[in-house]
């Protein structure tokens, strides 16, 4: 109860936890590279035993960038409700218009076989994976050294006309935003629950009412992102700020042996999760 | 003091507890606040002066410690808080960014609602915390809200606390941000609700001018804990005290301190404009430099 408006603490995007361990002196480039090629071969694999040891690996990550596990465990518990959605979509309907597997149950258009089963268990191990992954990844990278990262990483596709610059720069002020506006509409809550507004105590059922409970904190928070965006232009137009102007970089990477060593240590867990045959 | 409205008790709070962030907002405070008093309190950025304000109308409970408002005891799991919030009217820094209706009048009118009264009810409350803010009830009320200046539209923010019928007043930083005049009548209407309704009022301020015409008492807040505790006279006449914890002093205070410095013999507790300035004619007449 008395963490009813506590929203601050429960974002963990864009919170950085500075524990100076190998994993956050990585170059961010590197470590972006890296944390792509574990997600990728996790999108892939469908495996038990893969699944199980890329688990172990994301565990594994915790201690390595000295991060308490708390902090991955809590990233998990907002996604709960749609994992265990998905699994039973997943169980429900999956059998049926899947071929293969042995038939354990069957009952109208409900068949449940191997193969069902075994996508819901991997679909959930998969969650908790890239949720273990991009928690360390953000708890591990300040954000400023993730979009410079991703940057670089994007800077061949300039080449298309594609504008990198431009995208790098959303993606900063859209993470950068984030935790402020919970803080705004941390306030904007405890401000109308001074007026005596309630939230999310109505029956669920009654949508229409829930929705317009949230009416008094939507609009005044609408409110105040458009003119928080409107100072962000003048502050960034003050500083001559010219989005296609070419621009020399502040901060300069240099890899070294240890950014080398987690590309490789990547493919070579990527290798191991997509080898193994059960 | 016989039994005081807000009545705090070692209360102590820690954010992000259990976490490496976490970071102790209050220690150890203790406070009390009689019916009718006007209490400023002022500290730095940190000290903890929000999060004490959070508590009094059970925003955030208190994690070791007692709050009692009103004989309502806050720490109690089961306390209604609605009945609470009632009592207890909390008024948010730039409060003019949470109004979201279109209208002024239906502003107003949202609290009033929410507390289940009836339509003629409602609007008796509006019209009453409009005039009482000093906003037409008759001009203003379906004005559009963001047709307003931003000090009409912290009156409204404040109009729509009132129409609650709170018997605490709590702001914090009321007159931040506001333009002098507009800064000056707020201050006239909270010394009003103060003085004539009889409202128990607790500000959060970093003006010393406010903080020395509107306060009967002062607590100074610094890195959580209640460090002192006294009249505007008593705090403003102490410069140990004003050096300490940085506090800065209303401009009156100040030339009476530099006219100490320079050898003059006067009374640093005159805080007033007024005082300060019979002060100086004093000297003036009868001269005592060094």
């Amino acid at each position: 109860m008395s963490a009813e408006f506590e929203l601050t603490r429960n974002i963990t995007i864009g919170q950085y936890l500075p524990t100076g361990s190998i994993v956050h002196r990585l170059d961010p480039r590197f470590k972006l590279a890296a944390f792509v090629i574990l997600i990728l071969a996790i999108a892939v694999c469908n495996t038990y035993v893969g699944n199980l040891f890329a688990l172990l690996m994301c565990v594994c990550l915790f201690p390595l960038s000295k991060i308490p596990i708390h902090y991955g465990l809590s990233g998990i518990k907002p996604a709960i409700p749609f994992i265990v959605i998905l699994a039973i979509l997943q169980l429900l309907f999956y059998g049926g218009i899947a071929d293969g597997g042995t038939v354990y149950f069957e009952y109208g258009f409900i068949t449940i076989t191997s193969e069902s089963i075994r996508l819901v268990l991997v679909s959930a191990m998969r969650f908790v994976e890239v949720i273990f992954l991009s928690s360390v990844l953000t708890l591990s990278t300040s954000t400023t050294e993730l979009t410079h990262g991703m940057e670089r990483l994007l800077g061949p596709l300039e080449k298309l006309k594609f504008p990198v610059h431009a995208f790098a720069l959303i993606i900063t002020i859209a993470i950068r935003f984030v935790p402020t506006f919970a803080m705004e509409m941390e306030k904007m809550m405890k401000a109308q629950a001074s007026r005596g507004a309630d939230f999310g105590t109505g029956e669920w059922w009654r949508i229409v009412q829930r929705t317009k409970d949230m009416f008094p904190i939507i609009i005044p928070l609408f409110n105040v992102a458009l003119a928080r965006a409107e100072d962000l232009i003048l502050a960034m137009e003050a500083r001559c700020y010219i989005p296609e102007a070419a621009r020399t970089r502040y901060a300069h990477y240099t890899a070294a042996g240890k950014d080398y060593a987690a590309i490789v240590l990547s493919l070579v867990i990527s290798a191991v999760m997509l080898g193994i045959p059960w | 003091m016989t039994q005081p409205v807000v009545d705090i008790q070692n209360l102590s709070h820690v954010y992000m507890q259990g976490t490496p962030l976490e970071h102790q907002a209050l220690d150890q405070v203790n406070l009390q606040v009689a019916a009718g008093e006007c209490l400023a309190i002022i500290g730095h950025t940190g000290s903890g002066k929000s999060t004490l304000i959070q508590h009094l109308n059970g925003l955030i409970r208190p994690q070791s410690g007692t709050v009692v408002i009103n004989g309502i005891d806050v720490s109690k799991p089961k306390v209604d808080i609605k009945s609470l919030r009632r009592q207890v009217g909390l008024v948010f820094q730039n409060p003019e960014d949470q109004l979201f209706e279109k209208l002024v009048g239906d502003d107003v009118a949202y609290g009033p609602f929410k507390l289940g009264l009836p339509l003629d009810e409602v609007r008796s409350r509006v019209h009453w915390a409009m005039e009482l803010v000093g906003l037409s009830f008759q001009e203003l009320r379906d004005r559009p809200t963001f047709a307003l200046s931003g000090g009409q539209k912290r009156k409204v923010a404040l109009a729509g606390v009132l129409a609650l019928k709170p018997n605490v007043l709590v702001l914090d930083e009321p007159t931040a941000g506001l333009d002098p005049l507009s800064r000056k009548e707020l201050l006239e209407r909270i010394r009003h609700l103060n003085r004539a309704e009889n409202l128990t009022v607790i500000f959060v301020s970093h003006n010393m001018e406010e903080v020395a015409q509107l306060a009967d008492r002062v607590c100074v807040m610094a890195n959580g804990r209640a460090v002192y505790d006294g009249t505007p006279r008593q705090i403003f006449g102490n410069q140990e005290l004003l050096r300490q914890h940085h506090i800065g002093t209303p401009e009156s205070v100040d030339i009476l301190y530099r006219l100490r410095e320079q050898g003059f013999a006067v009374n640093p507790q005159a805080f007033m404009p007024e005082e300060t300035a019979s002060e100086i004619l004093h000297i003036l007449k009868h001269g005592g430099g060094s």
